[in-house]
């Protein structure tokens, strides 16, 4: 279902994305379609989403195409769902450098029957490797941000990003990006008091002149994962392309994103809402949520021939902090389906970590010792990508009773899908 | 409590930087005390490190081209404060191309070195970064601790080899065994052995001139005087010795102590290891 080819310096660059999406999760999805080859992540507890998508150009060839099971009666179609472990694939594309050396050319292809990829590497004097990496079934995940809604967005060089990051720890969890429309600041956040064994507080200015872009609706701070940016940074520089930063408000998703002729990388990433905690929301929104998510079989447009291109692929949401009992957050944005403002639940963070919350508790009880408020990531629910049409009727929208008028949005709205 | 300075010299900038990252080896926490002419410091934690101490000190005027402190008070014309020498180090090595560096003792939440940096960026516009360090503010009552260790009268004074030679067979003699036994004498031969008969011998060091009324004057010049030492803490003296320094003298004290004593250029620094008890 996939065949595809690429020369050495290619290979360095589609390893490089590996990488970076390897900071995000222990998981990959492999998505084939005629936009591309799609490379995937997102981590466990959602808060943050990679997409690489190269296109059909980047590689010397591909061919892409679905596999059509018949059944008694109807015939499905379905795509590649790969889903890999990094363990698996990151160890083949390792040193980079010398893949882009020593390989001549690489293949990559699936094999119909068993859940097999294999990639095989042309290498000079003759040498072919060839590694088989199994998947598992399991159907794509994405994110629908319209991140050209957002109000603030600055496009940078990787080099001017690259010295800011330098600045920081390894074992800097956070930082935090604060605007004004005079400059920007990339600072360390950290809400404890600063004790002697504290991590040091830094921060840098980079004036408006060094962004290739600038556009800031409002003064805002967004604080977000650091582990992630130095993903994306890195990708970015083996690419040479300019970084584009699109972002909101605290608690509303942040873009970072590379948008390159041969391939686009979308990095969505949640940030902290800045506001204290409120009694939790009721439990059984979450569980709810996740029991119709996964009645949900969406309809995707990956066979063109439904010729519905308007549709989005699936409705999954981004769903912002809202307070307790209220579903619809406090703005819309009425070009994005109503279906994406969904109530949130509010993913408690303990103890500073990322860490995976289950999805029924969201309880008070956990705070850790000394801190004074709570800090929420805003939690980003994704829709499952499936090429069935059919179920799509069979499950209208309307079981996610949030959503009142979704299914016209659904029809009109423009909302971009990575 | 007042602490103002600022580097305007890249070669000033690179050196202090530099006396920062072998401090950072030497130990995690230290004492940075400033006084009105000098820069010390100070290991001193003895139980922490084991007995071992170390005092560095340079002169502010070959660093600083502005300078200005405030003692806690008249009488107390110093300011000693406890820090993670990593920190410091890291953020001094930020600064490599930086224009100026500007330094401050402030208390924003809590008392913080700030170090603000004035970055030439490639693209040739400047850019301004700010660390805060965390410190905490060493009460007067603990100065008796800080003080410079008095050196001892050692029995025998030697010029050390160059220290790459000696860190590197070091290096190799600690998987042997955890004691290395250092011994010198007046005639400039120097023995580094372990006790299963592993021994590396320097010839024709040198020994400094002594003083006329140290102990060393009637001593036989062939006779050793000898330490036994944890290997480690002379094996972390030498990890933080990148360059040779200018002068390298080893003060044995038999049986108690020794006594390190380096130069480079301007700032010295003073080593003590105890011997094994």
């Amino acid at each position: 279902m996939l065949k595809c080819g690429m020369s050495g310096s290619q290979v360095k660059v589609f390893g490089k994305a590996i990488q970076a999406l390897s900071r995000i999760s222990d998981e990959l999805w492999l998505d084939p379609s005629e936009k591309g080859l799609a490379l995937r992540s997102v981590n466990s507890c959602r808060s943050a989403y990679g997409c690489v998508l190269f296109s059909p150009v980047f590689f010397q060839h591909y061919q892409w195409s679905t596999s059509v099971k018949v059944n008694e009666n109807d015939s499905t179609t379905s795509n590649l769902n790969c889903k890999l472990g990094m363990k698996s694939i990151l160890p083949i594309f390792r040193c980079l450098n010398s893949l882009e050396r020593n390989v001549e050319k690489c293949k990559i292809f699936t094999s119909s029957d068993l859940c097999k990829v294999v990639i095989q590497f042309f290498c000079r004097h003759g040498i072919r490797r060839t590694h088989n990496v199994c998947f598992q079934e399991s159907q794509p995940l994405q994110v629908i941000f319209e991140k050209n809604m957002c109000s603030n967005m600055l496009i940078i060089q990787p080099r001017v990003l690259a010295e800011a990051v330098v600045l920081f720890t390894s074992s800097q969890e956070e930082v935090t990006l604060a605007v004004t429309p005079l400059s920007v600041c990339l600072k360390s956040s950290s809400d404890e008091p600063m004790d002697l064994t504290s991590s040091v507080y830094s921060e840098m200015f980079v004036g408006p002149d060094e962004f290739d872009f600038f556009q800031i609706g409002a003064d805002t701070e967004i604080t977000f994962c650091f582990k992630e940016l130095k993903g994306m940074l890195t990708f970015s520089e083996a690419t040479h392309a300019p970084i584009a930063i699109h972002f909101d408000f605290p608690g509303k998703p942040m873009a970072l994103s590379i948008d390159d002729m041969l391939l686009e990388a979308n990095f969505i990433l949640a940030t902290l809402a800045d506001e204290p905690s409120r009694a939790s929301s009721p439990p059984s929104l979450c569980l709810s949520q996740k029991q119709k998510r996964s009645d949900l079989m969406c309809s995707t447009n990956n066979n063109s021939k439904t010729g519905k291109n308007a549709t989005s692929k699936a409705p999954g949401c981004i769903l912002r902090k809202a307070a307790p009992k209220r579903l619809y957050p406090n703005e819309t944005q009425t070009d994005i389906p109503a279906l994406e403002n969904c109530g949130s639940p509010i993913m408690k963070r303990v103890n500073e970590d990322i860490s995976e919350v289950p999805e029924s508790s969201v309880s008070d009880t956990e705070e850790g010792p000394g801190s004074s408020y709570l800090r929420q990531f805003s939690c980003m629910f994704f829709g499952a990508v499936s090429s069935d049409q059919r179920q799509h009727f069979n499950y209208p929208f309307d079981s996610l009773a949030t959503a009142s008028d979704s299914e016209e949005d659904m029809n009109n709205g423009s909302s971009s899908t990575f | 409590m007042k602490f103002r300075a600022k580097i305007m010299d890249a070669a000033c900038l690179n050196h202090f930087t530099w006396v920062s990252a072998m401090i950072a080896k030497l130990a995690k926490t230290c004492t940075l005390r400033i006084s009105p002419q000098k820069l010390n410091f100070i290991l001193s934690d003895k139980v922490a490190n084991g007995g071992v101490s170390t005092w560095c000190e340079l002169e502010q005027e070959n660093f600083f081209s502005e300078f200005q402190m405030e003692g806690v008070s008249a009488e107390n014309k110093a300011i000693s404060l406890e820090l993670m020498s990593e920190n410091l180090s890291r953020v001094l090595k930020t600064a490599w191309n930086a224009r100026a560096l500007k330094s401050k003792l402030t208390n924003k939440h809590s008392p913080c070195l700030t170090v603000s940096i004035e970055l030439l960026s490639v693209s040739s516009s400047s850019r301004i970064v700010t660390h805060d360090i965390p410190v905490k503010v060493i009460p007067r009552k603990l100065w008796k601790d800080l003080q410079e260790p008095t050196v001892p009268v050692s029995d025998v004074s030697i010029y050390l080899p160059v220290l790459k030679t000696m860190k590197s067979i070091v290096e190799k003699m600690k998987n042997i065994s955890n004691h290395l036994i250092i011994e010198a004498n007046l005639s400039g031969e120097l023995n580094l052995k372990i006790e299963t008969e592993l021994a590396t011998h320097f010839k024709d060091l040198g020994n400094p001139p002594s003083a006329p009324e140290d102990a060393s004057q009637d001593r036989d010049p062939e006779q050793m005087a000898e330490v036994h030492v944890d290997i480690q803490k002379l094996l972390q003296f030498l990890a933080g010795q990148q360059v040779n320094p200018t002068k390298a003298v080893c003060n044995i004290v038999s049986n108690k102590t020794v006594h390190l004593d380096l130069l480079h250029e301007d700032v010295s620094l003073q080593y003590f290891i105890p011997a094994f008890s």
